[in-house]
């Protein structure tokens, strides 16, 4: 058996990518077995999906801990979240970034792959490039990189099972698997970096009513991050009367500021700003 | 017959078109939303032809589906959590008028805290409402279970609602092979729907109005009465499925590697398939364990749990949830069914997955060292136990 997570954004098509890998490995003749897990149903949160593959019915009805191969979908990912948590000596991370595999931060013995499916994505008019949907692509990065799944029952998977624009998925698809990098085994790999898990809240009233969300940082939503132009800025106060998320906060001399930690980079100040003077910058 | 890749939501959205239910009612919860989105894409694309009746809440939806089946359709619903325990009133209304619906629930954690995890809650407090509950282990067993409870809801000796559940994201949105009978296949096991004594233009006839004590205890026994001939009928239409799709789903208490076993362990769901590699594991081993999955909750397996545990000197009852003041509500159940066994094992109520957290092979070893051990406490709280020590 074969364990494979995802981890990826609401709207990138992550569990989509997890179904996708199970319909082509059925196409393949294999048992899959494909679920997601998301806290919150929205676009740009953090979501996780796992599929199994075996030669058997598969006896387990769990998340995976022990995974064989770490997809991350949106390298900004690796920042928040322990993507590589569980994953032994001899698996593999593979990441959608434009840079090379080498660069990326692994485990001792991880094999590291990347492939820069958000430029495949883009190139076949799959998303915008605020929510690029490059499940396609990554998918056929994967299909190379690990032999999982072939590239002809992926691609008959995607033109059967996408729900839009199967043909420029299928293309993507190919070029993913083309376009894969694998790291020289032999580069020493950066260390990952390690995320404190909070410790359970005490409180005589129970563990739910015992702190404000204000520690809760949802920074890890954002791909795009708003830069104000504060030459131009007439100070109107709409970005901090339509921040749904109330991270902007306006500041003695009338300026707004963004707060970062809170900050989903959904972009709706930019588009609010009657003289536009907010830029949404990509992450990298 | 077609093997497709399906979830177990799907499963429920095909069995709803092979049973080509008439009327169909709904209002959207998360997890369950992707059945009622794919029936409707079948309505729309004309697959199948049933009248799709959008509402603005589960009470409602649920009171579309008594009014159908009362006039002879056949009808379908699905919810879960919260829209469950908003249908509540309605639940009792369907089996007290003997509308035979069939309903997909997804088992969810109810709230506060919100939480949309795989938890047996919103079941478990609806067991009293006289519909008859079966709980599924996979995809393939939730598409059988729905075409068997229609015609089970459906038998003149019946005639009672029936939910066919699923735990949340470990069955409604876990995606694996499931055989899609083929129409006429099923169409020779559930044909169309006899309507009974049903409401008609034309015709006197009373469901639900005001019955004084004279009468209102008859309706209530009425129930109770059919309620307990679903323990024959079950075994004819489970013959029937399988001679005609080729499926055995096992009865009320399917069991798994029970012969000569000193502890068994009683689960539901999707905890059931987990727990199956672990006895075979501890069979390997050589210590004596055995598996009986509680499939049909109401009406409860009395008999067949009972002949169970003849020679067994400890059993373990896990469940997804908890009842206050007491314990797991399956190990309530067990336990006031082995009050008149001849053999009264000891027993142990264990409380794990609750909220949606995984139950992996290593807590259910635990579970059978546990009992294996002879010192098993009365209830277990498997999550939070092991917490402490591992904090301690």
């Amino acid at each position: 058996m074969i364990e494979i997570r995802f981890h990826g954004r609401g709207g990138q098509g992550t569990v989509v990518a997890s179904e996708l890998l199970a319909q082509a490995a059925f196409l393949d003749g294999k048992i899959p077995q494909s679920f997601p897990f998301f806290g919150v149903e929205r676009r740009g949160a953090p979501v996780t999906a796992f599929t199994r593959i075996d030669d058997r019915p598969i006896r387990l009805r769990t998340s995976i801990t022990r995974p064989d191969v770490v997809v991350v979908l949106d390298p900004g990912l690796l920042r928040t979240t322990p993507v590589t948590e569980g994953l032994a000596p001899g698996g593999l991370l593979l990441v959608n970034t434009p840079r090379r595999a080498e660069e990326l931060a692994a485990p001792p013995g991880v094999r590291r792959a990347s492939v820069d499916a958000t430029r495949i994505a883009l190139a076949h008019g799959l998303g915008t490039a605020m929510l690029p949907i490059v499940n396609t692509a990554v998918l056929g990065a994967l299909a190379r990189a690990t032999g999982v799944v072939t590239l002809e029952a992926l691609g008959r998977a995607v033109e059967q099972f996408v729900p839009a624009r199967p043909a420029e998925n299928h293309r993507a698809a190919r070029d993913g698997y083309l376009g894969v990098r694998n790291a020289d085994p032999a580069a020493a790999a950066p260390v990952p970096a390690t995320f404190a898990v909070p410790a359970p809240l005490a409180h005589p009233e129970g563990p739910v009513a015992s702190v404000s969300s204000e520690v809760i940082h949802t920074a890890a939503w954002r791909t795009f991050t708003p830069v104000i132009h504060l030459d131009r800025c007439t100070k109107c106060n709409f970005c901090w009367k339509f921040c749904p998320d109330a991270a902007v906060e306006l500041g003695a001399d009338g300026f707004p500021r963004i707060r970062l930690e809170y900050c989903k980079g959904c972009g709706i100040c930019a588009a609010e700003c009657p003289p536009k003077t907010i830029e949404m910058v990509a992450e990298a | 017959m077609t093997m497709k890749v399906l979830s177990g939501n799907y499963a429920q959205s095909y069995a709803a078109l092979l049973a080509r239910a008439q009327v169909i009612s709904a209002y959207p919860i998360t997890p369950q939303t992707s059945i009622v989105e794919k029936i409707a894409e079948f309505v729309a694309s004309g697959e199948l032809d049933a009248q799709y009746v959008k509402v603005e809440s589960e009470h409602s939806a649920l009171q579309v589906c008594v009014s159908a089946a009362a006039l002879g359709a056949r009808t379908y619903t699905a919810t879960s959590s919260q829209g469950l325990l908003l249908m509540h009133e309605l639940l009792h209304w369907a089996s007290g008028m003997r509308a035979p619906i069939v309903m997909g629930v997804v088992n969810r954690a109810v709230a506060p805290p919100w939480n949309i995890g795989a938890d047996h809650a919103d079941t478990m407090s609806q067991r009293d409402t006289g519909w008859v509950q079966f709980y599924a282990e996979s995809n393939q067993e939730v598409l059988d279970t729905v075409l068997e409870a229609y015609r089970l809801a459906e038998h003149r000796d019946v005639r009672l609602p029936v939910m066919v559940t699923e735990d949340a994201f470990y069955l409604s949105h876990t995606v694996e092979p499931v055989d899609v009978p083929d129409p006429a296949t099923v169409d020779a096991f559930l044909p169309r729907r006899e309507p009974h004594a049903v409401l008609a233009p034309g015709r006197a006839t009373r469901l639900g109005s005001f019955t004084g004590p004279d009468h209102y205890v008859d309706f209530r026994q009425d129930v109770g009465a059919a309620m307990e001939r679903v323990r024959e009928v079950l075994p004819r239409v489970e013959q029937e499925y399988l001679a005609l799709v080729g499926r055995d789903l096992g009865g009320p208490l399917p069991t798994y590697r029970t012969e000569g076993a000193d502890v068994i362990l009683v689960t539901m769901g999707t905890l059931t398939t987990t727990a199956r590699g672990v006895v075979d594991d501890l069979r390997a081993e050589g210590r004596k364990v055995g598996l009986a999955k509680l499939r049909v909750f109401r009406p409860f397996p009395d008999d067949e749990l009972r002949g169970l545990v003849r020679d067994v000197a400890r059993i373990g009852v896990v469940d997804r949830s908890f009842t206050f003041g007491r314990m797991g509500p399956a190990a309530t159940e067990v336990s006031a069914a082995l009050y008149t066994a001849a053999n009264r094992p000891e027993l142990t109520s264990f409380l794990a997955g609750i909220g949606g957290r995984d139950v992996t092979p290593h807590e259910v070893r635990r579970m059978f060292e546990t009992l294996l051990s002879g010192e098993a406490p009365a209830t277990h709280w498997e999550d939070i136990e092991e917490e402490v020590k591992a904090d301690g």
